[in-house]
């Protein structure tokens, strides 16, 4: 399952999401400022509270919205 | 009526009171609500990191009554968000400064002090001006609050002692700051 770690009143983290809807990947929203445990995995992955973070297995993720990476990113699942 | 009488929301919708900073040097200041480029948090929190062992808080105010519209620069956006702007001094709920639904708070801080200009000298100005001039004329007449980044220093006793506008970076104002710690 993709999942993307963002919050609220992030723009970019609304541009993957409607990428991904637009692609038809289903996804898991992770709001790292409502809760602690996503707000810790997504320092884990990324080493920054920085968002939008999206990722398939915890380990390789592309940050920001970046078509391009995030194409890649679904092609290797 | 003084700053101290004054509540702000907070990030999780309880009201704060002022006067729980009662004896701080406060810097309040309307902060961008959207992500990219925004110089000016890194250099407000090296001043809340300089200064707030002797007692100065931050006390930043999100609105995106200026959203969308930024003439400061052709630097590339940043496609990402930090939580928290990366800043760790306080930060409250988004709401309006200026205008009818402007928060109580900023309706005294602008009749406290009054808009006195930009100063022409910062490369913003010019673009900022213009883009008021374009797209909000009515911002740049009275006193409200002009863009994102206005900043009221207000001293230990609660006396609101100066304002910046957006073209005063944080870093120009230490020495401001220094003399009421």
């Amino acid at each position: 399952m993709v999942k993307v770690y963002s919050f609220e009143g992030c723009p970019w983290c609304v541009k993957v999401k409607n990428y991904l809807k637009a692609r038809g990947v289903e996804y898991e929203v992770h709001d790292i400022e409502l809760n602690a445990e996503d707000a810790a995995e997504c320092q884990r992955i990324s080493g920054d509270l920085t968002v939008p973070v999206t990722t398939i297995d915890g380990k390789n993720y592309v940050l920001g919205f970046d078509k391009k990476k995030i194409d890649e990113l679904l092609a290797s699942a | 009526m003084g700053v101290y009488d004054f509540t702000a929301k907070m990030k999780n919708g309880a009201e704060k009171s002022l006067a729980d900073y009662k004896g701080k040097v406060l810097l309040i200041v309307n902060t961008a609500s959207k992500c990219g480029f925004t110089p000016q948090f890194a250099e407000l929190q090296k001043l809340y990191d300089d200064y707030k062992e002797k007692g100065l808080e931050i006390l930043g105010f999100p609105c995106n009554q200026f959203a969308g519209q930024d003439p400061g620069t052709n630097e590339e956006v940043q496609q990402f968000c930090k939580l928290n702007y990366g800043v760790t001094f306080t930060i409250f709920a988004k709401g309006d400064v200026r205008g009818e639904n402007a928060q109580p708070l900023f309706k005294y801080l602008t009749a406290q002090k009054k808009f006195a200009g930009f100063d022409m000298n910062h490369p913003v100005a010019k673009p900022l001006l213009d883009a008021l001039q374009k797209n909000f004329p009515e911002y740049l007449e009275g006193d409200g609050i002009k863009w994102n980044f206005t900043k009221f220093l207000i001293d230990r006793n609660g006396e609101v002692v100066a304002r910046f506008e957006p073209t005063t970076t944080p870093a120009a104002i230490a020495g401001d700051i220094e003399k009421l710690l």
